[in-house]
């Protein structure tokens, strides 16, 4: 298969990066903009060089809701609703304490679906103007009230096209999940369906676009061409919203897909920028991850930190918790035989953060604490995307 | 009227939260039981989503000082409990003390009704007394 003549782009959930056949260029998503806008802006003149036939994009940017949360206090609705979120597939949570909502500034980009929630049954009046005020300035796609049933017909009066579910919240002050997490499961799924902004990319490229984690997967059978691990490995795929791993099937006792060499397993809630946090929340629920802190030598205060060293150690402690949910430790979907592992790989943002030491330096630390062994597979960094545009190669139907 | 009510702190002792419980209900209350292990933080959110007008807090393994100092700091956050009234019971001091110098301590950490080592028919007919006299207001 030739590449000749073929301009391949992956539009990721926080860059996308353009790929011709002498060169990769690599730009972070201005989310103000539609994404053909925002490729558009950068990479127009290399695109116009190319034939409509021969542009072939791969997307893993939709995958999941944008969700903001209005809730009355901490401890009740909001950690509630964000429950619940969470459950259901969610990855981008934001969350606004009503009694100060004046003081929360108004997201640009626009939110998927809001979700108001506060008070039990029994208790009313508890939302007004400044909620109105707030969302007549916010740019929505749905919007939900789980609240107080006798608010519900002031906020049906005031709020156009809001969604009445029950109460999240009993009288005894209980968690009700079941309506809440119905409704978000199918909003995701028909976000899942086609974003407006995938459909508008078909306008440079005659080609099916296909999922970014479709195209990794035709890579696999290829990798050890072009690098020299060991068979059997696992490829994690750390992004800025989610983190996939592909494995090769000799890893696990029970194989779900027949027809592959390897498997795949998504973990949506695990990423460094638009799941940052429910990476932190999955984090703080982990009992080992003092300890990794501490080991790394920073305190849990990095949760509230930005930067380039927080990057570096949300994106560390991303494979741990990842390794440890494929253990035994955390029984999850599948587990690995982490002792047959010869070689990690490890593709996508995270390789342009970490060296091959500090991530040698986390897989220790779980083999260690997490697996009491003194196996230590090797890691491999495919830090020039080669594993992508391979997959692209591999894969005749693409093409 | 609704009266959310608990164990502050990592108090285990449940007996008289029990009690509290059902004398509450026997005198007309409508009782949002928190039980014990319970946090400042849920106090007040608890009183939120409820909309109750009483807190009544009990303790009484000897924790009650540390959190009674954190009580002002925190209830100003909120912006909706100032008519909030707040009570506390149990044993409020670590040892027996002396309720002439822990009661007015802890009215300036903010709370209405400080009941140290008091009978509970004895404490809830002040709170009683308390929401009538404040009423006639
Ligand atoms: C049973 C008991 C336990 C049981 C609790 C079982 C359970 N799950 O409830 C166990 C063995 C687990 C236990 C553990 C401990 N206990 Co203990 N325990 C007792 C004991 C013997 C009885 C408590 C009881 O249930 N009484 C019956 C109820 C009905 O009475 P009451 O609790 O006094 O409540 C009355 C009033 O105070 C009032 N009241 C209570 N709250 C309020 C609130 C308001 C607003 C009002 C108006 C009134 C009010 O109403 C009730 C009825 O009148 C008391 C000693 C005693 N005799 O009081 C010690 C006692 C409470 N325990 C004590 C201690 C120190 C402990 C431990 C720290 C011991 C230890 N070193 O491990 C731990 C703490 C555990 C924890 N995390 O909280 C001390 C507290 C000392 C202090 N405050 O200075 C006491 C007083 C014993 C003592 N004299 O030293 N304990």
């Amino acid at each position: 298969m030739s590449l000749e003549n073929k301009l391949l782009i992956d539009v990721g959930s926080t860059y996308f990066k353009i790929s011709t056949e002498t060169s990769i260029e690599q730009h972070f998503r201005d989310f103000n903009k539609d994404i053909l806008d925002d490729l558009m802006h950068h990479c127009a003149e290399t695109i116009g060089k190319y034939d409509k036939q021969n542009v072939h994009i791969c997307s893993s940017a939709n995958g999941g809701l944008n969700t903001l949360i209005i809730g009355i206090t901490n401890s009740y609705s909001l950690k509630y609703a964000t429950n619940i979120a969470f459950n259901s597939g969610i990855n981008i949570i934001d969350t606004i304490l009503y009694q100060d909502i004046e003081d929360y500034s108004v997201p640009s980009e626009l939110v998927d679906v809001v979700i108001i929630v506060g008070g039990i049954d029994s208790c009313a009046g508890i939302f007004n103007d400044s909620l109105y005020s707030y969302l007549a300035k916010l740019d929505y796609s749905n919007i939900v009230f789980v609240g107080s049933s006798q608010d519900a017909p002031m906020i049906e009066q005031n709020i156009e096209n809001v969604d009445i579910l029950p109460n999240i919240i009993d009288n005894k002050l209980h968690i009700v999940e079941e309506s809440l997490k119905e409704y978000l499961t199918n909003l995701y799924q028909q976000d899942i369906e086609g974003k407006e902004d995938i459909k508008s990319l078909y306008a440079i490229t005659d080609n099916q676009i296909y999922p970014t984690p479709y195209i990794v997967n035709s890579a696999l059978p290829l990798i050890d061409a072009r690098y020299s691990i060991v068979n059997p490995f696992i490829l994690l795929d750390i992004g800025g919203a989610t983190t996939d791993i592909h494995y090769s099937k000799d890893l696990v006792e029970e194989n779900i897909v027949t027809e592959n060499e390897y498997d795949r397993l998504v973990f949506k809630k695990l990423g460094v920028y638009k799941s940052k946090q429910s990476l932190i929340f999955a984090a703080k629920n982990n009992e080992f991850v003092y300890e990794l802190l501490m080991h790394l030598k920073v305190t849990e205060n990095i949760f509230n930190e930005q930067g380039a060293k927080a990057t570096k150690i949300l994106m560390q402690l991303a494979i741990f918790l990842v390794l440890c949910k494929l253990s035994h430790y955390r029984k999850a979907y599948v587990n690995l035989k982490f002792q047959t592992i010869n070689s990690f790989v490890l593709t996508g943002g995270i390789t342009k953060v970490l060296s091959t030491e500090e991530i040698e330096d986390i897989v220790a630390f779980f083999y260690k604490k997490i697996l009491t062994s003194e196996h230590r597979p090797k890691v491999v960094l495919d830090a020039n995307y080669d594993i992508w545009t391979l997959g692209v190669k591999g894969d005749e139907s693409c093409l | 009227m609704k009266v959310v009510t608990g164990v502050v702190g990592n108090d285990i002792h449940v007996v008289a939260n029990r009690l509290i419980d059902l004398s509450l209900r026997a005198r007309g209350f409508e009782v949002f039981n928190l039980g014990v292990n319970t946090y400042l933080e849920e106090f007040f959110d608890a009183a939120v989503e409820t909309g109750a007008e009483v807190l009544l807090i009990s303790s009484l393994n000897g924790e009650a000082e540390g959190w009674g100092r954190e009580v002002k700091a925190l209830k100003a956050k909120y912006k909706h409990l100032d008519n909030l009234i707040m009570m506390i019971g149990g044993n409020l001091v670590v040892g027996s003390g002396n309720a002439e110098d822990i009661v007015p301590r802890y009215k300036n950490y903010g709370f209405d009704l400080v009941c140290h080592q008091v009978d509970l028919n004895t404490g809830l007919d002040t709170l009683e007394a308390f929401i009538q006299e404040r009423n006639k207001q």
